[in-house]
């Protein structure tokens, strides 16, 4: 092409071109560009039989074969046409009418530059091609031929490139491995298990490496059993010698393998397939002695073939297999029992290095001139194991992480999840023993919590570590990993008596942390060295513990305020209740159902208002229906139906509204609480009051009747008074009427005083005194201070009880008792109401005095009683504007019947004392 | 010389005060009524024979503690108590303390008509004998002091010579200076001399 180029620029001569043609050794043609010949060469005209005139202008298109010339007229017409390349293959009849399959191309475009030649020319160059088209033809034939054949063939036949993908592979192939699509390009990765694919790819880099053949038999499980195959690789090679491809073929040699004892190799078969297999293939004598070896040995055991002649089978085998194997033997020679499978048993070999490794061994005995020989065929499996190794232990960490997975699942405690947990670890990664401690709340104390294996105490010195002692307090606090494989020498293992003892060889411990928290640590010991996985496998549990751990105590947390909240709703003495923003009731508590014995369903909406009392269930449900819609906070005092005893009972029912952040009310919050018991208890209190006042008057009566003769003798006074003066001027005629009226009408209004004076007093007198009886004096106290509440309350006076324990009884009369504290302490309080620069404060004291006898007193924090502490006792004299002057008096008199003494003293610093004495009832334990 | 006796009356009941005045009156008495006993203090004494009726139970303070303050005071204001209910101690106390009586509600008219006349009458002979006494001091404070020692050495039974010889002086002196002071006390007799002076010194002897 590029030579086309630079002659294109060239001006050549026409005739000069003509010559060059008819010199050309190929056949050759010069055309036009409008596709017509200007002239064919001699070779052409000899191979066709045809002179120029013949073949010139479109004639020596005919010689085209008939199925070739309408694609080849096309393409020489564009090519001519356009000025551009042309190479196309066609077949061109010869002299004797044959066709021979041509290479057509163009070879020269010539523009020439004198005058009367101005079109351009082109020249065509033909090649004979036909007895390469041929070989072709017949290769393709014998290549569809082949494909047949591999297509067709039972046997598993394909082809890899050095990249081991797959160019090829037969439909037997694609069948044996359930391979649907398109196998060509695809790797041993994506068609099979990693682990098989490993193995492919081992054989195949064997077979790029060393050039050779690799054959071995192989068992696979097929639907209808074990099928054993001959699997052979092969390198392809190229021209150059080099491989360009893999060639592999496994023949499947079950049925032959089941006749095998039938069959004899040839010797040379035999030796073939023993010199070139992967296996080491050892027989030995009835001695045990080996008598021969295969190259194969070489590699697999370290020793040179010739090296192992004559030594016993025993030095490929490790230390304690030696024993066993020549026990074996020997009684299979004598017995002609087996003790062991001789098909494909694992085993321990050992190499020449003293290097241990994993073979599966096969062997057969043969007799041979009377001697029989046993011939093992022997297959290091090291990554077969290693793949299987690696399986396992990833089998065991994902059943690990399941299992500690599963535990953290479970509605269980803690405790029973890591004991699981440590279970899970002793049971997968054959662990001697393996523990779990939690941190404590105060980050001190390691606490054991779970252990597993040969140790399950919770107890003992390891029960508490801690932090930072020993092995396990040192992995929590530095927060790393401790890993050994070799107890003896680890510093931190303290006890390697024991240790040496049970045969510990390795240790692991990991903290339990989250984030930047440890909360535990799990540790195992085990008695055989960890390996990388086995590490591996018991980070990934420490993580999915510590996860599960640091969830657990979230739950455990939620679940403590949630259930207490829950249980904090259903126990508190109260009912409870919720509601919809629409007023709705939507919960209840358990209170509100076993009060009403109504069930949840009837009790939510407004079914409550079916427990509500008739006369009041319109106006509380108005108030409702109000507060729901202004948000005001709710509050209704009601009756409601108790189902315990069927009564109406004032109830008093509250609630708030709970609101978003915008204000808007998302819920209503209520409460109810049964009032009944507390408003009869008020109601009792002021009866008791009422009762106190009246029975107080009643018993007071001899002292009062002083006042009250007062009382009434005022009016009366005034009318006798009023009278006598009327009669004295009527004697002496000196009574005026105006005089007399209004004397008259003092006397009527004096009289009437007089009247509701009696009729008061006739109020007084109703009951008779209650009888003397054994009391507890601070009990009285309480109930007098109980009694005198609002008083003390509105006057701001603050109280302060020191009362004496266990108090021997008295024998009183408690209301006189009353009586007279209540005297006292209203005296003090009213001693008080015009302190304002001081708390007013009441001491209220009790205790047995240095005389045995009951001392009370009653401490104010008033004006005090100055220089008249003596006569306060005295009747009719008051200090207060409205006082009879007879209080102390009477309480004094009171006191005394009771064989007791009141006296007044001045209180340090300020303010006034009162205290009595009363005797110790004789009854009483003193 | 003497005005119209005034009864002041002292009783926080209106009623029993208002009867009071009513039934005092008809006897021709002049009554002052008072609510309690410091309105009642607040008032100048009278120059005037006076008695208090007084009730026994009052406000702020009983009506016996209220005679007690009247004496400390040397108010010597005759008292009529009334009371409610008065018991005999209580009447023996305040009898005891100069009450001239002590009367329980109700009572007969004459009853307190008669107390009170009586009280009258002893304040009316209790400021006439104050009047006598009154009269003798100013008589006394108009002699000379030489006049004074004299007639106190006269009383004290001093003969003249004696007195002269005390004073250093002529018992001539003595006897003009004794019939001066004699006149001037407007005495009869010695005897009648002795009775004046120890009538004034009885009062002005405790004071001192």
């Amino acid at each position: 092409m590029t030579s086309e180029t630079q002659d294109a620029k060239q001006p050549v001569d026409p005739l000069d071109l003509r010559n060059l043609v008819e010199t050309m050794p190929l056949p050759a043609v010069c055309a036009l560009p409008d596709g017509s010949v200007e002239f064919v060469n001699r070779a052409w005209q000899e191979y066709t039989g045809c002179s120029l005139e013949q073949l010139s202008g479109w004639l020596w298109q005919t010689t085209i074969h008939p199925d070739d010339v309408a694609r080849f007229i096309d393409e020489w017409t564009v090519a001519l046409a356009g000025g551009t390349s042309f190479q196309t293959e066609a077949r061109i009849r010869r002299a004797d009418g044959q066709c021979h399959w041509f290479l057509i191309r163009k070879v020269l475009a010539v523009t020439p530059t004198r005058g009367r030649e101005s079109l351009q020319r082109t020249l065509i160059a033909c090649e004979d091609i036909h007895e390469r088209r041929q070989a072709e033809v017949k290769l393709q034939q014998s290549e569809a031929l082949l494909l047949a054949f591999f297509e067709n063939s039972p046997n598993l036949i394909f082809v890899k490139n050095p990249q081991s993908r797959y160019v090829y592979a037969n439909k037997a192939f694609k069948k044996a491995f359930h391979i649907s699509g398109e196998v060509k390009g695809k790797t041993d990765d994506e068609l099979f298990s990693a682990e098989q694919a490993a193995a492919f790819q081992a054989v195949d880099r064997r077979v790029l490496h060393t050039g050779l053949l690799m054959k071995y038999e192989d068992v696979a499980l097929y639907e209808d059993g074990l099928h054993t195959r001959i699997v052979q690789k092969f390198p392809l090679f190229n021209a150059e010698g080099e491989i360009y491809a893999i060639g592999g073929a496994v023949t499947d040699i079950t049925d032959r393998k089941r006749e095998e004892s039938a069959l004899r190799y040839s010797e040379e078969n035999y030796r073939l397939v023993v010199e070139t297999a992967p296996d080491a293939v050892i027989s030995i004598d009835e001695r045990g002695a080996i008598l021969f070896a295969n190259p194969a040995t070489a590699r697999i055991f370290g020793y040179d073939p010739t090296e192992l002649m004559g030594k016993p089978l025993t030095v490929l085998m490790p230390e304690f297999l030696r024993k066993l194997h020549e026990k074996g033997f020997s009684r299979y020679l004598a017995t002609g029992q087996r003790h062991i499978n001789w098909q494909g048993t694992e085993l321990t070999a050992l190499r020449k290095n003293g290097q241990e490794f994993p073979v599966e061994i096969s062997f057969g005995e043969l007799s041979r001139d009377g001697h029989r020989v046993f011939t093992g065929f022997i297959r290091d499996i090291s990554e077969r194991k290693q793949a299987e190794e690696m399986r396992a232990a990833r089998a065991r960490q994902i059943a690990v992480r399941a299992d500690v997975s599963m535990a953290f699942g479970k509605e269980e405690s803690l405790k029973t999840i890591l004991a699981e947990c440590s279970e899970a670890i002793v049971r997968h990664l054959d662990a001697a023993f393996a523990r779990i401690w939690t941190l404590s709340d105060d980050g001190e104390m390691l606490e054991l919590q779970a252990s597993a294996g040969m140790y399950t105490n919770l107890g003992g010195p390891h029960s508490h570590i801690p932090m930072g002692q020993f092995k396990i307090g040192m992995i929590a606090q530095e927060r790393k990993p401790h890993l050994t494989n070799d107890v003896f020498n680890d510093p931190r293992i303290s006890d390697r008596a024991w240790a040496e003892k049970e045969g510990m060889t390795s240790f692991a411990g990991y903290p339990l942390t989250v984030g930047d928290r440890t909360i535990g640590v799990l540790a195992m010991f085990s008695r055989k060295p960890f390996t990388p996985e086995t590490t591996e496998t018991l980070a990934s549990a420490a993580d999915l513990i510590a996860q599960g751990i640091e969830r657990k105590y979230a739950e455990d947390r939620l679940r403590d305020s949630e259930r207490s909240l829950r249980h904090l709703t259903e126990t508190i003495p109260q009912m409870l209740w919720s509601a919809e923003v629409d007023g709705a009731v939507d919960y209840c508590n358990r209170r509100v159902l076993d009060y009403t014995g109504l069930p949840a369903e009837q009790v939510h909406r407004a079914g409550w208002m079916n427990a509500v009392h008739q006369d009041d269930s319109e106006q509380m449900a108005r108030a409702w229906k109000r507060a729901v819609s202004s948000g005001e906070p709710f509050q209704y005092e009601f009756r409601f139906l108790r189902s315990a005893d069927h009564t109406y009972r004032w109830c008093v029912s509250s609630a708030l509204p709970l609101r978003d952040r915008e204000g808007r009310i998302i819920k209503w919050f209520g409460s109810v609480v049964d009032l009944h018991d507390w408003k009869e208890a008020q109601q009792a209190l002021q009866m008791t009051q009422i009762e106190l006042a009246r029975v107080s008057r009643l018993t007071t009566m001899g002292e009062l009747a002083a006042s009250i003769a007062h009382e009434v003798n005022q009016p009366l006074t005034a009318v006798i008074n009023n009278s006598s003066a009327c009669l004295r001027l009527l004697a002496a005629n000196n009574l005026k009427p105006e005089v007399l009226r209004r004397a008259l009408e003092e006397i009527v209004a004096d009289g009437t005083r007089a009247s509701a004076v009696i009729a008061r007093i006739r109020a007084f007198i109703k009951k008779a005194p209650a009888e003397p009886s054994e009391l507890d004096v601070n009990e009285v106290i309480q109930e007098v201070l109980a009694l005198a509440g609002r008083e003390l309350v509105e006057n701001r006076v603050l109280v302060e009880c020191h009362l004496a324990k266990f108090l021997p009884l008295v024998l009183a009369d408690r209301v006189q008792l009353q009586q007279v504290l209540l005297n006292l302490i209203m005296n003090g309080i009213e001693a008080m109401i015009a302190v304002t620069d001081r708390p007013r404060a009441l001491w209220v004291e009790s205790r047995v005095d240095d005389s045995g006898e009951i001392l009370v007193a009653v401490r104010d924090s008033g004006t005090g009683l100055g220089a008249e502490a003596d006569r306060v006792f005295t009747p009719f004299f008051t200090t207060k504007a409205n006082g009879m002057g007879m209080g102390l008096s009477i309480s004094r008199s009171l006191v005394e019947n009771h064989a007791g003494r009141l006296w007044a003293a001045p209180n340090f610093p300020i303010g006034a004392v009162f205290s009595f004495t009363l005797p110790v009832s004789a009854g009483s334990p003193a | 010389v003497t005005s119209a006796p005034i009864v002041f009356v002292v009783d926080d009941d209106p009623s029993v005060r208002s009867s009071l005045k009513f039934l005092l009156s008809t006897v021709g008495l002049q009554v002052e009524s008072f609510g309690s006993a410091d309105t009642f203090l607040h008032r100048k004494p009278p120059d005037a024979p006076s008695c208090l009726v007084l009730d026994v139970r009052l406000p702020g303070s009983s009506g016996l503690d209220f005679q007690r303050e009247l004496a400390a005071r040397h108010i010597c204001i005759p008292i009529v108590f009334l009371t409610g209910h008065g018991d005999i101690p209580m009447s023996v106390r305040a009898i005891k303390a100069g009450a001239v009586e002590f009367l329980t509600k109700p009572f007969r008219d004459q009853d307190l008509l008669d107390a009170v006349r009586i009280a009258l009458e002893r304040d009316r002979a209790r400021r006439e004998k104050e009047k006598e006494v009154t009269d003798l001091q100013q008589r006394f404070d108009s002699l000379t002091s030489r006049e004074q020692q004299v007639i106190s050495m006269l009383v004290s039974g001093m003969l003249n010579k004696q007195i002269a010889a005390q004073l250093g002086t002529a018992e001539s002196t003595v006897k003009v200076q004794r019939s001066r002071a004699m006149g001037k006390m407007h005495a009869e007799s010695l005897v009648d001399l002795v009775r004046m002076i120890g009538k004034i010194k009885g009062p002005s002897e405790k004071a001192s």
